[in-house]
């Protein structure tokens, strides 16, 4: 019992980390800091899936854990690491410079987290999902989402651009372990509906495209509006 | 036979991509050859479906009825016709590089394979398996949109394919919501299955199956081109190779309506804000397309905007729940994925014959394009939903479910957004074939003949829409089923 209350805080404390790493991913200007980000973010994700095979019923999540290790922890982020090489260690200029970014993203991660822990009842689909430890950790998942989204639509670098594809897909995936952490169909969907094959895919086409342009600064992608 | 059809497609891709170097009969001919089978393996499909069987297999996880046998013989059927044509359409003239053998090959083995993703998708029954066969059919499709390898169309491919797995991204999400809310209802091996979330749809939390009715609109709507999510669409359109525009304005964005009749139309009927939502959402998406149609000089740019307001009618009728409803969405989705591969391939042939695609540069090919104009114009008056040709019957249809629902405003709307449509359609018509040109053509391009076999495909297509227009009871047996399939969900609810 004593040993469960401890993996229960222990998980919460994952996801702070997880939470905390994922501000950094989307904050950092360096982009291989950035990538260092996504790591230690991906590691705490796979490090809360563990976690939950290792108390809950369902140790089919050691598998999606694994495989989080593998393709999350490794591949992207060799997949990113492979591209920014090539490229000037800072990201392109943004629209918004590095304090009036942190500031206005700090408030709205604020403001979203609060909104939704308080209004947690609307979206959780059952009475589990709306206690605590669960409602918090609902609450962040759902806030990495939309920093995700928020990082795809102020950010005008393409490696920036897929780091927010990244966090919006980690952030769901924990949304999706929050809520069904004991199915083993949770693992099958956490595993089949990884983006690293996008990832890949993008990442190839921006660096077709730094080979034309020169750059990596998504605004430039103006052409086809004339 | 649910396995085969996509099962076949994906094993000739796999032997055009082997073997497609060494000969265009094994690039080409394969390709047709894997289409062929496909389409009967999806006729044989319709036959069993028609006579009221349900194709199922492993678990139910397969689940082949009337909506999927639907798609799958139109997604095949309109292969085999972009092949035909692609055929002669891909030549070095057209392409302006070097023949290479290895890029014909990546042209036709990704053209089966998105057919084979297309097909797993239709005939999946677990939520999240449709969400990651949709999402390969973004990957194969995106890649055939950056076929050209310019500037221009990497630049249309990466914001395809950035844009479309953001928007899919939080259809996963709404994805794990209703996974979530199924859990305490229904068993674990049944939690991911459509056809048991259709059964208990009612008993969800009505909060969370609103939030997650909204994620999959933003996201299937995205694949799909809704307003405002359709930001992808015009850019992919215009710079991909015209088989592809086809491709993309006659399947791929139906593989989004397609994901929505699957997961918001059984939701529907239980909420009427979802109908509203869907309403208002295909109102604005289909004024904005059409406007922004009417101020395009690039063809193809003007063919997908008009993409972006007729899709929005399939949505509208899909999203009404109602039988009339999605028999009317269905049925234009059929008919649209027809006109608007007819429309595509004609730009093709005039940039083919004139070598541009914009409007003011083109005029006074009547004379010499015959077959082309009149292809253009059976298309140009189908879309905007002429009498007597298919467009026609599927608007109205739509129109008189609006007005059945009460939602007369969104009738009203749709009425005169088809007016704009043929205003749209026959200015530029005019433009392109009897107007001098009002912008100086380039005086080097040779103006060339169109082969037969793209003439061919097109004329396949015109007398289709000609067909359906005056028989349109011929889609009758299909589309009541493929409607019969989904209100069969609705009604286990």
């Amino acid at each position: 019992m004593v040993e469960s209350i401890a993996l229960g805080d222990f998980i919460v404390t994952l996801y702070l980390i997880h939470f905390g790493f994922s501000l950094l991913a989307a904050e950092l200007r360096n982009l291989k800091w950035s990538v260092a980000a996504i790591v230690v973010q991906s590691l705490t994700l796979s490090g809360i899936l563990i976690t939950f095979a290792n108390i809950g019923s369902n140790p089919s999540l050691y598998w999606w854990g694994f495989a989080t290790l593998g393709t999350k922890v490794f591949a992207i982020p060799y997949l990113l690491w492979l591209y920014i090489r090539r490229l000037p260690t800072a990201e392109t200029r943004p629209w918004l410079g590095t304090i009036p970014s942190v500031g206005v993203m700090l408030v709205l991660v604020v403001v979203f987290y609060n909104f939704l822990h308080t209004h947690v009842e609307f979206i959780a689909p059952s009475l589990e999902a709306a206690l605590e430890p669960a409602r918090s950790n609902l609450a962040l998942s759902l806030t990495i989402c939309a920093l995700g989204l928020w990082v795809l639509l102020v950010r005008r670098d393409a490696v920036k651009a897929v780091i927010g594809l990244v966090l919006l897909e980690n952030g769901v995936h924990l949304a999706l372990v929050t809520l069904a952490p004991t199915l083993p169909e949770t693992t099958l969907i956490g595993i089949v509906t990884n983006v690293i094959i996008t990832v890949w895919l993008l990442l190839y086409l921006a660096g077709r495209i730094f080979k034309v342009l020169g750059t990596t600064d998504t605004a430039m992608l103006s052409e086809l509006k004339h | 036979m649910p396995v085969l059809i996509f099962a076949v497609p994906a094993g000739v891709a796999i032997l055009i991509f082997a073997f497609g170097r060494l000969h265009a009969i094994f690039r080409e001919g394969l390709a047709l050859f894997g289409l062929a089978a496909t389409f009967l393996i999806s006729l044989a499909i319709s036959g069993r479906v028609l006579h009221g069987e349900l194709l199922i297999a492993w678990g139910r996880n397969l689940y082949v009825d009337g909506l999927s046998a639907l798609m799958e013989t139109l997604g095949s059927a309109m292969a085999i016709i972009i092949v035909l044509y692609s055929t002669r359409y891909l030549t070095q003239h057209q392409i302006g590089m070097p023949l290479n053998p290895w890029r014909h090959t990546y042209f036709y083995g990704l053209l089966v394979l998105f057919v084979a993703t297309l097909n797993w998708t239709c005939a999946t029954n677990s939520i999240i398996w449709m969400w990651v066969s949709l999402e390969a059919t973004t990957l194969t499709s995106a890649l055939l949109v950056t076929f050209y390898w310019k500037r221009e169309s990497m630049e249309a491919g990466y914001k395809y394919l950035l844009l479309i797995s953001v928007g899919v991204t939080l259809a996963l999400l709404g994805c794990v919501l209703i996974y979530a809310a199924a859990i305490p209802l229904l068993p674990g091996p049944h939690v991911m299955l459509l056809t048991e979330i259709g059964r208990i749809a009612k008993r969800m939390p009505e909060s969370v199956v609103l939030i997650a009715c909204a994620m999959f609109v933003a996201g299937f709507g995205t694949k799909a081109g809704l307003i405002p999510f359709h930001a992808w669409l015009p850019d992919a359109h215009a710079e991909a190779p015209v088989p592809v525009s086809a491709l993309l304005s006659g399947v791929v964005i139906k593989i989004g309506a397609y994901a929505l009749a699957r997961t918001v139309t059984i939701f529907a009927p239980h909420y009427a804000a979802v109908v509203l939502f869907v309403a208002i959402l295909a109102s604005v998406s289909m004024v904005i397309g059409i406007v922004m149609a009417l101020v395009q000089d690039d063809l193809k740019r003007l063919l997908a905007y008009s993409s972006i307001s007729q899709i929005a009618y399939v949505i509208e009728g899909l999203g009404l729940g109602t039988y009339l409803g999605i028999y009317g969405g269905l049925f234009h989705m059929v008919n649209h994925a027809i006109v608007k591969a007819l429309l595509f391939l004609c730009a093709g042939a005039l940039m083919y014959t004139t070598g541009t695609r914009e409007i003011s540069k083109l005029g006074v090919v009547a004379k010499k394009m015959p077959v082309t104009t009149f292809c253009f114009f059976v298309g140009a008056l189908a879309i905007g939903g002429m009498p007597p040709f298919n467009c026609f019957m599927s608007k109205v249809t739509i129109f008189f479910a609006l007005a059945d629902r009460g939602i007369l405003w969104a009738a009203i709307i749709g009425i005169a957004t088809g007016i704009l449509t043929v205003a749209c359609f026959a200015w530029a018509a005019f433009r392109i074939f009897w107007q001098k040109p009002t912008a100086e053509p380039n005086p080097e391009t040779e103006v060339k003949r169109v082969p037969v076999l793209m003439q061919a495909s097109m004329l396949v297509l015109a007398f289709a829409c000609i067909l359906l227009g005056i028989y349109p009871r011929i889609l009758y047996p299909v589309l009541n089923t493929a409607t019969d399939s989904i209100l069969r969900i609705l009604g286990a609810g």
